[in-house]
């Protein structure tokens, strides 16, 4: 054992699995619970899936400082935003708020965010911002270290035009993959869906998260 | 150390030892299998866990197992735990400095006294014989904590068996490198009763 154990020197990484699908009438966004410091597990069941605004809602990966710092100051704009225009946030001014902090801070951040929402003008949709602090709109987005176990799966099993609960149960799937193959990633499984009518939380713990090869 | 991630606990009861071992091999985040062993008989009653790199866990128990077949083919007995622990301090001093990067868990029943027995080694050899338990593995910290909260004197051998299973399972639980499943060995005089957890493959 070493005089100061890793956990004290570390930094919180959120080493993640998070993904946002697209359906027609909103969107769903999912994430793993696992905040992990070195390797000890600090927080077991951590809620990666951040409000911005009562439509719009974002996954955080990377430094768990960084993420919760960006999102707060994004959730301040927005509602001041909205105050200003007298109408709801739209995914879109989400969106580019979250990318131009995460552009002009990218030296000193590490912060991989899915944003995704619904709006009365363009729907659900979801945009993605890796760590350079690039924006692009996508029909589905995956994220995090646990992503790079699901490229092939996710590829093969999405289909454009997907119910949301075939949406739901393609999220959930695909997390389940990443978190039993990502060291970094596991616990349970939280989803959010947002349409018109709002949102909508779920947890699947223990049993209900599907099971797949674990040779 | 922290290269492929492992976690292998041992503990006194009455009568009787458990060890027990979790089942992953990775390369760092990445899992590759759940089914690695990590737990090594030497002799009906004597088994030999196994933390650390990998390659190495693979060549000290090859290389240990060899040391006890000789030692059974001239002896005519098997090694009880006391020397099977003086042989793996041997085996990983002779590799003073150039070690293997592996720390062994000795957990067994003396053959001829009927007295459990358990023992831990750093990588260099330096062993340690506590009365209650030892751990080891990239959880440590967690399993001493739980080890120290569950464990009690004299347990029999069923009891012995749900109190090592909870420990390593929560320890392994806040530990991103170890855990997708868990082997537990409970070591009596009269045998051996194997029995895998089903645990969170996260």
């Amino acid at each position: 054992m070493e005089a100061f154990p890793e956990w004290t020197t570390k930094a919180h990484a959120l080493g993640t699995s998070i993904m946002a699908v697209q359906f027609d009438g909103g969107v769903v966004l999912g994430a793993d619970s696992r905040t992990s410091t070195g390797s000890y597990v600090a927080n077991r069941v951590t809620d990666k899936i951040a409000e911005v605004s009562s439509h719009v809602y974002c996954c955080r990966s990377g430094s768990a400082a960084d993420t919760q710092a960006i999102t707060g100051v994004v959730k301040y704009e927005l509602e001041m935003l909205e105050l200003e225009l007298g109408a709801k946030a739209e995914v879109t001014q989400a969106a580019h708020m979250f990318r131009k902090l995460c552009f002009d801070y990218r030296e000193q951040m590490s912060a991989g965010i899915i944003v995704a929402g619904w709006d009365k003008r363009n729907g659900g949709q979801v945009y993605c911002i890796p760590l350079g602090g690039m924006l692009v709109k996508q029909p589905f987005s995956i994220g995090g270290s646990g992503s790079t176990y699901i490229y092939g799966y996710c590829d093969s099993a999405f289909k454009e035009g997907m119910t949301r609960d075939a949406c739901e149960q393609f999220v959930v799937n695909a997390l389940s993959l990443a978190m039993s193959r990502d060291g970094s990633s596991g616990g349970v499984i939280r989803l959010v869906t947002i349409d018109k009518d709002g949102v909508a939380r779920r947890t699947l713990t223990g049993k209900e998260i599907p099971t797949f090869y674990e040779g | 150390m922290e290269m492929n991630g492992s976690a292998v606990v041992a503990m006194v009861g009455k009568d009787c030892v458990a060890i027990a071992a979790d089942r992953r091999f990775g390369v760092q985040a990445q899992t590759v299998s759940c089914d690695f062993q990590k737990i090594f008989p030497m002799g009906d009653r004597v088994f030999v866990g196994l933390t650390g790199l990998a390659t190495d866990i693979i060549t000290v128990s090859q290389r240990l197992k060899f040391r006890s077949n000789i030692y059974k083919l001239k002896e005519h007995r098997e090694l009880s735990p006391k020397t099977l622990t003086a042989v793996i301090s041997n085996l990983l001093y002779e590799r003073r400095f150039g070690p293997y990067f592996c720390e062994p868990i000795v957990a067994g029943v003396d053959s001829t006294t009927g007295k459990p027995y358990i023992s831990g080694c750093d990588l260099i050899g330096c062993p340690v014989e506590p009365a209650d338990f030892v751990v080891a593995g990239t959880s440590t910290d967690q399993l001493f904590g739980m080890c120290e909260a569950v464990w009690k004197p004299d347990l029999a051998p069923e009891e012995l068996f749900e109190t090592i299973s909870q420990a390593i399972l929560s320890a392994v639980d806040r530990d991103a490198l170890a855990g997708w499943g868990a082997i537990v060995h409970i070591i009596e005089k009269d045998g051996v009763t194997t029995r895998t957890l089903k645990g969170r493959m996260d």
